[in-house]
């Protein structure tokens, strides 16, 4: 079984590093936003998948990595690392601080007021223009440049997005197969008995909170140097929809799946656009339909379609 | 001048406050009775007043009867909902974060769908009564804002009674807090859940009639009046038909003392920190007893 | 006219030749092919309202043009894309354009944000794009590729406050959105002194408000002389004058559209707005535009269409004059200098990427639904 996911695993790399290349570049645009997605979702999916908390405010800290990024490069003018470094610390700090009192909230008040956590943002991010440029935004934010290779074309930024998510992705799997994965698990689902145990949870969902939020900061980071622009309206509340859909759609336990999530929902909607203003009816069948055919997720549905292929191979 | 302020920032506040009530009712409903949280509540209402505003205002059909085919027309849409899809998430013991991708999915839909068929334009239904207007205090009084106010508390009495007192009331709570049990007693667990859903169409519809004369219909206002009917029935303690109309006036007034008080740019700052403060100290919701709140 | 022609086809041509194939340069070389422009619009999501008619105002002048034979004998044909009112969309569809689909310019996105996204991608390579909105943050002034169709919101203001100030206002007071309204009231608070104006209660709701009644209140008791409502919806102006308040209300360009002068109700009367196309009474050399988008969309365009029909046919005007296989600088090069369209007249050389002056607007008063062209007109 171990063997078999590993050559899995090799098949897909393999796949994502050798055929970006001889795809049209407007289709690998698309990919380094699923990489981008991907990375701010996980974050959201490790919530979710180890904790059971619905997170609605990852744009918040989308938009921190982003704005850190875009006032460092652009306003201080100074390197990219420190943008990339001031959005996590601001991020993680932010995560630790708000994270602290409200993870003590449980179930739908705890979602609430990270969607509520999301509007008084977003409602910031417009009025503080002195930091964020308000409604006209930051443009002008320089091309990533490591060791003399400018990334500034959609493929290069493609292996780039894609180096980061597969480190994300690795961090993730380590703090899911370790003592704390196996903490947050019993906490998840026997809380008492995981109480029982000398298990801190406010502090353990704290972390993960921040572990969270720094992800969606990093990603906020790539995506303000991929578009070298910044602009508030790229941080409503839909965005942060958005990040919640992609673990669930993927299967919030499966890390694998908030990958699958997130290309789903970058590439569906524009297969869908071609039909116009149906485009969105079509959207929301899709993610209807998935929902009720898969109720595990994508990634689920694919295991049981694999086990049922398995079941008639032998058959 | 500074009477007809406060008066008319209080009365705004009041008006504002009870239509997220009047959303909040269906999603407490739905709460209650299935046990799903509901994002699509927003775009019953929105169904609601485009069936009304077609048969009245382009058809010409009269008031009375445009809305009781614009309440059918809720309830037909949640019954359909729940028969067609619910059921099978249900049979298939699908996690709670499939029932809330699936009712965004659901928004998504019917939101797209009213853009498709009916345009992007705003279409303000007339108001209930006359159209007068009253000088209370200094302030301006809509006769319609009135009607929305009396409405809505009948409502919400009403909705009490229903829940107390009637046999089809207290059958649909059992069913939702104990299924199996509710079934060795005789009871249609699915047929309450249907009704259930019938009942969170119909008063999402008869809100949005009711909201219409003021926030104009479109395919964009779902989503934020199911943002405030939300908060407004999660900081009620989520199924209690009384503890939206408390929720939904607190942020009402909150919102209108903000913009009179201090600055409007700040207005969803102040609320919505407000309102996680006082989650945070008053986890078991306004009303004190849903010991369940956080769901 | 003929020999300036000339001479900027000779520093096109050099100016190619010292770039080399810097940039994307068309692939068009078979000359029976049609011009290809691409477009990118908001057709779907919050900006659809401003992107299907100015669609509309793209396809009429396509139309036009290529009935009158095209540019230098070859047809064109926009390439229509939908950015979803998205940025990150927007971005996506220019790399298609540009690179997919080798277009030789762009006209579009609308949204300041959208279209900074895509000048992100078209300033390096100096590849032509005219905007439909105005100029956005201080990063677009250096880019030097990226025309404005629509004025900038300096000039909007200033345009307001002009007319306010022939009324006789000295005290106003201003109710405007977080987005586009705030960009605005910057700028009005900027200007309002050298117009004599004092803005006394000002007051900011959120783009999607449904209600601003708190804030038309504070408005009421401030007894201003006048109001200034910027936003891209009805709400605030219905607000206004469901508390009773008779003053002037003047409103900016993004709200005159028959769409959210419908969602105002009977609020909408007496509404003034400075913006460049009054089709109920259009100027001398408007009536043919009207009339023609009327025969083919069987209603009356606003200035949002025209906006997009002169960005359109400025574009292929510059690509007729460079060249169509003359690359992109040569193009840009071309679309730099003075352009009289349908509706007013740009200089595109102007540091605003745009030249509109204040005596290139027209006021607008809304009586009875219908847009009344006013008689007031700026100096300059």
């Amino acid at each position: 079984m171990a063997t078999r996911s590993i050559v899995i695993l090799v098949i897909i790399a393999a796949i994502a590093l050798a055929v970006p290349p001889f795809l049209p570049r407007s289709v690998v645009d698309l990919l380094v936003f699923s990489c981008i997605y991907s990375i701010a979702g996980l974050g959201v999916g490790l919530l979710l998948g180890q904790c059971g908390i619905a997170n609605l405010g990852q744009s918040v800290f989308y938009a921190l990595g982003a704005y850190a990024t875009a006032y460092m490069t652009v306003t201080l003018g100074v390197g990219a690392a420190w943008g990339f470094l001031t959005g996590v610390i601001l991020s993680g700090l932010i995560a630790l601080v708000i994270g602290w009192p409200v993870l003590r909230l449980t179930g739908h008040f705890l979602a609430l007021a990270t969607l509520a956590l999301g509007i008084v943002a977003n409602a910031l991010f417009y009025e503080w223009d002195w930091l964020t440029h308000g409604s006209l935004g930051f443009g002008g934010i320089p091309k990533l440049n490591i060791f003399g290779l400018v990334i500034d074309t959609p493929l290069r930024f493609y292996y780039l997005a894609g180096a980061v998510l597969a480190l994300c992705l690795l961090a993730s799997a380590n703090l899911i197969g370790s003592r704390t994965g196996l903490m947050l698990r019993a906490m998840r689902d026997a809380p008492e008995a995981a109480k029982s145990l000398g298990v801190n949870a406010q502090w353990l969902r704290t972390r993960i909170f921040i572990l969270s939020a720094i992800f969606g900061s990093i990603a906020g980071s790539l995506f303000a140097h991929y578009g070298s622009f910044v602009n508030v309206q790229s941080f409503g509340i839909e965005k942060a929809i958005a990040f919640l859909i992609i673990p669930v759609l993927g299967g919030a336990t499966s890390l694998p799946g908030v990958v699958i999530g997130a290309l789903f929902t970058t590439l569906v909607p524009e297969m869908l656009t071609r039909f116009g203003d149906l485009h969105q009816v079509l959207f929301g069948l899709t993610l209807m339909a998935t929902v009720v055919l898969m109720p595990s997720g994508l990634m689920g549905g694919l295991a049981s379609l694999s086990r049922y292929m398995t079941a008639r191979g032998r058959a | 001048m500074l009477l007809g302020l406060v008066s008319q920032s209080l009365l705004s506040g009041v008006t504002n406050g009870l239509i997220y009530a009047l959303v909040g009712f269906g999603i407490a409903a739905i709460f209650r009775g299935a046990h799903i949280a509901n994002v699509m509540q927003g775009e019953f209402s929105v169904v609601g007043a485009v069936v009304v505003d077609v048969l009245l205002v382009q058809i010409g059909m009269p008031y009375w009867a445009a809305a009781i085919i614009g309440c059918l027309s809720g309830a037909a849409l949640g019954a359909l909902i729940d028969v067609v899809f619910i059921r099978r998430l249900v049979a298939q013991k699908a996690p709670d974060d499939s029932y809330l991708l699936f009712t965004i999915g659901v928004s998504i839909t019917i939101s797209a769908a009213v853009l498709f068929l009916f345009g992007r334009e705003g279409h303000l239904l007339p108001p209930i009564g006359s159209g007068q207007i009253f000088i209370v205090l200094d302030a301006v009084v809509q006769e319609h804002a009135l009607w929305l106010i009396g409405i809505s508390v009948i409502l919400m009495f009403a909705l009490r009674y229903f829940y107390r007192r009637t046999t089809l009331g207290m059958r649909m709570s059992a069913a939702a807090i104990d299924p199996d049990g509710a079934a060795t007693i005789g009871i249609d667990v699915r047929a309450m859940r249907t009704l259930t859903f019938v009942l969170g169409g119909v008063l999402g519809a008869i809100a949005g009639i009711l909201i219409t004369p003021i926030i104009p219909v479109s395919y964009m206002v779902g989503l934020p009046l199911t943002l405030k009917g939300f908060s407004a029935a999660i900081l009620g303690g989520l199924t209690n038909p009384l503890g939206a109309v408390a929720g939904g006036l607190v942020i009402g007034i909150l919102e209108a003392l903000v913009v009179m008080q201090m600055s409007s740019a700040y207005k969803d700052v102040v609320t919505f920190s407000g309102l996680i403060l006082i989650m945070i100290f008053m986890p078991r919701g306004l009303l004190g007893r849903a010991g369940r709140a956080g769901g | 006219m003929r020999r300036i022609d000339r001479t900027r086809l000779v520093a096109a041509a050099s100016g190619l030749a010292l770039l080399g194939v810097v940039g994307p340069v068309a692939a068009q070389t078979n000359a029976s092919d049609p011009i290809k422009i691409g477009v990118i619009l908001p057709l779907t999501g919050a900006g659809a309202g401003l992107g299907i008619p100015s669609r509309n105002g793209i396809l009429l002048a396509e139309k036009q043009i290529n009935a009158a034979g095209g540019i230098k004998g070859r047809k064109i044909k926009v390439v229509i894309e939908d950015d979803t009112t998205n940025p990150d969309a927007a971005l996506n569809k220019a790399n298609n354009l540009i690179f997919g689909e080798k277009v030789v310019a762009l006209v579009g996105p609308i949204q300041t944000a959208n279209t900074v996204a895509v000048g992100g991608i078209t300033a390096p390579v100096k590849f032509p794009q005219v905007a439909l909105g105005g100029l956005g943050p201080a990063v677009e002034l250096e880019r030097k590729c990226v025309f404005h169709a629509a004025p900038p919101q300096n000039q909007n203001a200033r345009a307001m406050l002009a007319y306010a100030k022939s009324l006789g206002v000295k005290n106003a007071a201003a109710l405007y959105d977080s987005g586009y309204g705030t960009v605005v009231w910057n700028q009005l608070s900027k200007f309002a002194g050298e117009y004599g104006i004092k803005f006394g209660v000002t007051e900011k709701f959120e783009i999607a408000a449904t209600d601003t009644t708190p804030q038309a209140a504070k408005i009421r008791a401030s007894q201003p002389d006048a109001i200034f409502v910027i936003g891209v919806t009805g709400v605030p102006v219905r607000a206004i004058r469901q508390l009773q308040m008779k003053q002037p209300i003047i409103a900016a360009i993004g709200q005159a559209t028959y769409e959210i002068v419908k969602s105002m109700g009977d609020a909408a009367e007496g509404v003034v707005f400075p913006e460049f196309l009054v089709p109920e009474d259009p100027l001398p050399h408007q009536k043919a535009f009207v009339d023609a988008y009327k025969a083919e969309y069987g209603r009356a365009p606003k200035s949002i269409e025209s906006i997009a029909y002169d960005a359109l046919k400025a574009m292929s005007q510059a690509i007729g004059k460079a060249g169509p296989e003359a690359g992109n600088e040569a193009i840009c090069a071309a679309m730099r200098g003075p352009y009289s369209g349908n509706s007013t007249e740009y200089d595109f050389s102007a540091p605003d990427m745009t030249g509109i002056k204040l005596n290139g607007f027209i006021y607008s008063k809304l009586v009875g639904g219908h847009f009344n062209r006013l008689p007031f007109k700026n100096a300059e």
